[in-house]
């Protein structure tokens, strides 16, 4: 009895998989994706620049240009409650994962920094083509938590549910970094767990692909004024690929990994 | 709480300094240093309020010394009662209490850590919250350490407790585990199978949020307090904002009220729901994992649909919540609602009656009753063993107290029983949602704030889903905080999560981790 009672409830709906990279399943209308700020609207008054919690909001009184760091924002609407003309607003659009953190900045970042555009940009390329040529379309993937404050660890988890179930292109959480293709990172590196994201990061064998997930992954987010945390783990690791969020929702971040692995032109 | 400060006074005429009332519900009792053990005792004991907190704070700036705050919980009035002690910049040490109060050895270690007060008599100092890489003589918290500044790393061997015998061996798991979640040093001995002593080394992504706070704006930590613990965002910003909105003395809408219950009940639902599907994928249940991963999906379209953000994040605000996010959603909302009632109904059902999984939960990870008293278990754990605790019942906040629920009940304190007890609330909480949107009022959602005046403090104290969380504001200058203390339930349950592993199999540690689910991130700050 107990046996048909389980049959009758796994047949009992239809596929309850969203199918993303289609979105025509998914109530994108609901998301808040990333805030915009249209320059004509705005009149360069600095309350939100002042007032942002993460200090994303980037106001240059020289130049009078104004945009956000989206690696460093941590999607709180604060800029759209505060303005005044309606000039900051929040978008549905949540798949904006890049292969290079400038190009998520309004800022750039100085060159020493540890993000070098054109090294990276080959390096990735290189490795998705290597990975292609060993592992045909399957991906292994290793979390590490480096110090997030568990809600991108939990969104991770969801790409396993049946609604997003990632393993339907082939990608599969592993338990050991030495069977992983790819790190996902998240967390802002602290200091207590740098040794262990080292260890972790030369555990994994070649080639690999590293994805910092999250704001405090890619910069630091809120956090990267702690005096344990950092800012962001590519001051540690090389970086493949930032996902911005806080958290990114589950199609982000699948969003990501399918970029990094060129299944998604953009 | 007068009545308690007069009896106190009578009993101690000559080691209480002071007495303040705060608000309804917080009595603060300036006592001496030296009788403090004396003091702590009989609170606990003979009057049968547990410490719930304990911190210390760096009032040099006021009165050129260092207070250090001892909180006991009154259930019974609804109170909060906090001995508070001064010491001295010469002195720099505490009586410990915790050979008396088992619950405060943690505390004592972290304010040791953090502020360099050591604990006179505390049988195990080790180092808590840095792991042999951080310098002595800096103390973070302390109001002379600047935030910005990183410390260089030291590297100093780290020291466990070690269990000698014939047999006897070592299995040391993590920092980073084998599963999606967050960093944790165990150390289990072992003789043969099962477990002798497990030393869980955590505070391995401690951040340093406490210190951030400090001379940041009171919006601005708002933030922060949404992202202490992810999937308690909405819970720890709430603890926030009631204890901010207590020290501005702001009277929040009714309406409001009523939308944060529902959120919190929200915020509940979707974690014990990950939780059951935790379990059940630790016992190899595939079917009841997916189920009820299926079921937090859902839940979390419903917060998608309230709000857009998945952890209710960017939904609280001081005075209010951020905009009216049920209004017109009622019907749906009530619909998905009995959809994932009818599925757990029939999942739970199936469950139960499935032998293998009671086979593996029952007996499994018992935290016995008298352990659970003596550290303070909270939260479903602490239902489980027999504590029929619940801040939502015992001090209750916004509109809790016009809605009609129950605590569940159980005694054993095993596996089954959290599971149980977890089941039950997922219960209540769908039920709690469905009257809280059926009997709010129409209304405004947000009263303005003012500035806050400096040097006031007030606690906020809320139910998460983890169980009793605490947060204790102290304002600064200029709308900022001068010191915020965070206490989450997984600091009080990671405890008694390595007692309540004793005896058991090594392979039954993930499914008793599973059913306490603690935060890491929680308790590390």
């Amino acid at each position: 009895m107990q046996i048909l009672k389980m049959v009758r409830k796994i047949i009992q709906y239809p596929r309850l998989t969203q199918n993303y990279p289609d979105k025509s399943r998914l109530r994108v209308d609901r998301f808040v994706g990333k805030p915009v700020i249209d320059i004509s609207k705005c009149t360069r008054c600095g309350e939100c620049a002042s007032r942002c919690p993460s200090r994303a909001i980037v106001l240059n009184r020289e130049s009078n240009d104004i945009g956000i760091n989206y690696d460093e924002c941590i999607y709180c609407m604060l800029c759209e409650e505060v303005c005044q003309t309606r000039a900051a607003k929040m978008t549905n659009d949540f798949e904006f994962a890049e292969k290079n953190r400038n190009r998520l900045r309004k800022s750039p970042l100085p060159e020493d920094s540890g993000v070098s555009e054109v090294s990276h940009e080959e390096l990735c390329n290189k490795l998705e083509r290597n990975i292609k040529k060993t592992l045909g379309r399957s991906l292994y993937i290793r979390e590490v938590d480096s110090g997030s404050c568990n809600g991108c660890d939990y969104e991770i988890n969801g790409m396993n549910n049946p609604l997003n179930d990632i393993e339907r292109f082939g990608i599969h959480f592993v338990a050991s970094p030495r069977h992983a293709d790819m790190l996902l990172v998240t967390g802002t590196a602290v200091r207590n767990m740098q040794n262990a994201l080292l260890k972790t990061f030369n555990a994994t064998p070649d080639p690999k692909v590293v994805v910092a997930v999250g704001a405090c992954a890619c910069s630091g987010g809120i956090f990267r004024d702690c005096y344990a945390a950092n800012s962001g783990i590519d001051s540690l690791v090389p970086v493949d690929l930032y996902i911005p969020g806080c958290p990114p929702r589950p199609q982000a971040i699948m969003y990501g990994i399918l970029k990094v692995l060129d299944r998604i032109k953009g | 709480m007068r009545a308690l400060n007069k009896k106190l006074v009578e009993l101690f005429p000559k080691d209480i300094y002071n007495s303040i009332f705060n608000g309804s519900n917080e009595l603060y009792l300036e006592v001496n240093s030296r009788e403090i053990l004396k003091i702590c005792t009989y609170v606990d004991t003979e009057l049968g309020c547990p410490l719930v907190s304990m911190f210390a704070n760096d009032e040099r700036q006021l009165h050129h010394k260092f207070a250090v705050y001892y909180v006991f919980a009154d259930k019974n009035r609804s109170g909060l009662l906090t001995l508070k002690t001064m010491v001295s910049e010469e002195e720099m040490t505490i009586q410990s209490i915790c050979n008396e109060i088992p619950a405060a050895a943690l505390y004592e270690r972290e304010i040791k850590d953090l502020f360099g007060i050591i604990p006179k008599g505390h049988p195990a100092l080790k180092e808590l919250i840095f792991h042999g890489n951080w310098p002595e003589g800096k103390y973070p918290l302390r109001k002379d350490f600047d935030t910005r500044k990183k410390v260089h790393m030291i590297n100093k061997k780290k020291e466990f407790v070690e269990v000698k015998g014939e047999g006897v061996y070592e299995i040391p798991v993590g920092p980073v585990h084998a599963g999606i979640i967050e960093p944790g040093h165990f150390r289990f001995s072992v003789a043969g199978e099962p477990i002798l002593h497990l030393e869980a080394q955590l505070h391995y992504v401690h951040k340093g949020i406490e210190k951030m706070c400090e001379g940041e704006s009171i919006e601005k930590c708002l933030y922060i307090s949404e992202r202490i613990s992810g999937d308690e965002s909405f819970t720890n910003s709430l603890a926030y904002c009631q204890a901010v909105e207590k020290i501005v003395g702001v009277n929040v809408p009714t309406r409001a009220k009523y939308i944060r219950v529902v959120f919190a009940e929200l915020e509940r639902l979707t974690s014990h729901l990950g939780d059951l599907g935790g379990i059940c994928l630790d016992v190899a249940y595939g079917f009841g994992a997916f189920q009820f991963r299926a079921m937090r999906a859902w839940a979390y379209l419903i917060a998608d649909e309230l709000c857009g953000m998945r952890f209710l994040r960017s939904v609280n605000r001081l005075g209010g919540v951020r905009k009216d996010f049920i209004v017109g959603k009622e019907k749906s909302l009530i619909e998905q609602l009995n959809k994932i009632r009818t599925e757990l109904k029939d999942t739970a059902g199936i469950l139960k009656a499935h032998s293998l999984f009671i086979d593996r939960v029952e007996n499994t990870g018992v935290l016995s009753a008298g352990i659970a008293a003596d550290l303070n278990a909270v939260g479903p754990p602490g239902r489980a063993s027999g504590r029929h605790y619940d801040v939502r019942k015992s001090y209750p906040y916004e509109a809790y107290t016009d809605l009609d629920f129950d605590i569940s009940e159980h005694n054993n304190g095993d596996v089954n029983c959290r599971v149980n007890v977890k089941i039950e609330e997922c219960f209540e909480s769908i039920d709690l949602i469905i009257n809280a949107i059926e009997a709010m009022p129409e209304g405004k959602v947000r009263e303005k704030t003012d500035s806050v005046e400096p040097h006031r403090f007030a606690f906020g104290i809320t139910e998460a889903p983890r169980g009793e969380n605490i947060h204790w504001v102290m304002t600064g200058e200029d709308n900022t905080v001068f010191r915020y203390k965070i206490r989450t339930p997984s600091f009080c349950n990671w405890p008694a999560l390595c007692h309540a592993v004793k005896g058991n199999i090594v392979p039954d540690f993930p499914l008793i981790n599973k059913s306490f689910n603690l935060s890491y991130a929680g308790n590390d700050l």
